[in-house]
């Protein structure tokens, strides 16, 4: 399909409503982003989601937008509740994916010459890999209160503090979790898979922050430079995919398309009133919770393993959680549309959520400042930490982009990376990489993905969230 | 685990992995996707046990039962740890197959894991004549 552009400045292109769209179409991309956008399919699947029912305003996609499956990745759309429908493919198969981030009182320089043994260390201790299990077996019982109690379960169990929690989007718990209507399948999946990283693009870094950009927002943060953070990547694992999987197939009976076309089986959906639309909304709530309690888990072993591995009090590590947020949700949410105030579905496929300052779901430590937004980059380049800003509210469902986004595919990644020493090049750069399948460092190399700074660059000038500070990569553990 | 490659070619795809699978009739088809899958996935040494077991998919059309039919597979291995390694459709009608199959227990010891296929989706599914054989498109979830 022959997707028609339009440029409305340096920062959005549209996408006008033809044929069976019912909205149009958003970009928030540059020149530059756009060009390689055009090459793939992801502009015609966001023309396909605003064929959808019940969808409202724009269907969006931000800057790191890449071609996914169904939804594209980067893809951002809200649906009215009564008429609107929920897509387990606009969420994705790996839900609540997310990043979360946690400072530390050292000091880069302090920890240069250990580099090495931490990555080891934390590639020792944090299981990861495709189909990797933990130390943790989960009883069903167990598991169901994984599923309905989110972080709040790790936290009782040990993992973490209570303070942990008001710094975790939603509180680390969705609401409307109900593991009754789990299968069988979903639960043996998720037994012995929480507390793993997984594989992929999933990881741990330790990181300095090396840029600031806004001193008071930082400060807001508990950033500062030279210091070291640590980033973890992860998801619902196993849990969260069955899950999609098996109502993706229930709603791709033919009956369901009745009332509408489908322009493509992977967006089969429900509408969110229906029996069937309202038992996804419960299973993706557990697999939510599923992913968040896993975060909570990943981060206690960080901290277990830099405490053991530099030999430091807890005091000297000084580590905090500043943030969670997902990455693969749908969401009912409270926003303005033409003046009005309604309640929407918003699914957010690789979006992260961006809240300005003021917003009423923020905790109160980053009331004033607005909610961090945390931007990974690839392995080889810079993260950054956002802070949500008002033209969120206004132009994006309150979302902001999730990360770089895939240029190149991974066969082409492989291809392009034979016959090199991708752990070398990076060490060669002061970052040191521990990955545990033979092909992840060729296919997750730096030329995969678009340039970070410039998707963020975005975000910040289209002003859905600020720069705050950017963080560069000293080590690297992959699945 | 057959280490010659299957008939496929693989379909470029920014974020995952898509094949294109080619079959003189519908059983070939189906038989030639699922080893295609396994061949992407995992390479490995003969296991000494192996398992035989029977397994029947249903479907609405022949491209909803071609995913149903990999995610079976696929399932064996992410939920039993059970890898397939041999296929024979014994029939396969518009929207039901009938296989059997033939299963090892995955052993790190034995298997490596080449590339982890999450999911095999429904985006651009399509199971196609074309003249004098049958194609069929897949992308899979990395």
């Amino acid at each position: 399909m022959d997707i028609k552009l339009e440029k409305i400045d340096d920062y959005r292109w549209l996408i006008p409503k033809t044929g069976s769209m019912r909205v149009p179409g958003l970009i928030f991309s540059n020149a530059e982003l756009i060009n390689a956008v055009r090459e793939d399919q992801s502009l015609t699947q966001v023309a396909n989601v605003a064929t959808l029912p019940g969808i409202v305003g724009h269907a969006l996609a931000m800057p790191d937008i890449h071609w996914g499956y169904g939804f594209p990745i980067g893809g951002v759309a809200a649906f009215d509740l009564d008429e609107g429908i929920v897509s387990p493919g606009g969420v994705g198969y790996d839900i609540n994916c997310g990043c979360r981030l946690m400072t530390t009182l050292l000091r880069a320089e302090e920890i240069r010459p250990l580099m090495k043994d931490l990555v080891m260390a934390l590639f020792k201790n944090i299981p990861s890999g495709v189909g990797s299990t933990g130390a943790i077996r989960l009883s069903k019982s167990d598991e169901t209160k994984v599923a309905v109690q989110g972080a709040a379960w790790a936290v009782k169990k040990g993992f973490g503090t209570t303070e942990d929690l008001e710094r975790t989007e939603d509180h680390g718990v969705m609401e409307g979790a109900d593991p009754s209507v789990l299968s069988d399948r979903v639960i043996k999946r998720g037994k012995d898979q929480l507390g793993t990283l997984g594989s992929g693009n999933h990881f741990v870094e330790v990181q300095v922050v090396d840029q600031i950009y806004d001193s008071k927002k930082a400060q807001a943060y508990g950033l500062f430079e030279g210091q070291i953070t640590i980033l973890i990547h992860s998801g619902s694992r196993g849990f969260g995919h069955q899950v999609c999987d098996e109502f993706l197939k229930e709603m791709s009976k033919p009956t369901q398309k009745a009332s509408f076309e489908l322009p493509d089986r992977q967006l089969a959906c429900a509408h969110l009133k229906s029996g069937q639309g309202r038992r996804y909304l419960a299973a993706m709530a557990c697999a939510a919770n599923y992913a968040w309690a896993n975060r909570q888990i990943l981060m206690h072993w960080a901290k277990e393993t830099l405490l053991e591995s530099l030999s430091i009090s807890p005091r000297e590590l000084g580590m905090k959680l500043l943030y969670d947020v997902c990455h693969n949700i749908a969401k009912k949410e409270q926003h303005t549309v033409d003046g009005t105030n309604v309640m929407l579905c918003v699914h957010r496929k690789g979006a992260t959520r961006a809240l300005p300052p003021g917003h009423p779901l923020l905790p109160d430590i980053y009331r004033d400042v607005g909610q961090p937004v945390l931007i990974p980059g690839d392995m080889g380049t810079h993260s950054y930490v956002l802070s949500g800003a008002k033209e969120a509210m206004i132009q994006s469902f309150g979302s902001s982009c999730h990360g770089a986004g895939r240029v190149l595919s991974r066969s082409k990644a492989v291809k392009m990376a034979k016959g090199r020493a991708i752990h070398r090049e990076l060490e060669d750069k002061g970052i040191f990489v521990q990955s545990r399948g033979k092909r992840t460092l060729k296919e997750e190399m730096p030329e995969a993905y678009k340039d970070v700074s410039q998707v963020v660059e975005v975000v910040h000038e289209a002003g859905l969230a600020q720069k705050v500070v950017r963080l560069r990569p000293l080590g690297v553990i992959k699945g | 685990m057959d280490s010659k490659k299957p008939d496929f070619t693989l379909l470029d795809h920014t974020a995952d992995l898509g094949i294109i699978v080619r079959g003189r009739n519908l059983r070939t088809l189906f038989e030639v996707a699922a080893k295609s899958m396994m061949y992407i996935m995992v390479k490995g040494k003969p296991a000494d046990t192996t398992k035989t077991f029977n397994l029947s998919v249903e479907g609405y059309d022949m491209a909803d039962l071609m995913v149903r039919w990999l995610g079976e597979i696929l399932y064996l291995f992410e939920g039993e740890h059970e890898l397939v390694t041999g296929v024979e459709i014994t029939s396969v009608s518009h929207s039901h197959l009938d296989a059997t199959l033939e299963t090892v227990s995955f052993d790190t010891n034995l298997h490596e894991i080449l590339c982890e296929i999450k999911a095999v989706t429904f985006h651009q599914i399509e199971v196609v004549k074309k003249n004098d054989h049958w194609e069929t498109r897949i992308i899979f979830d990395l």
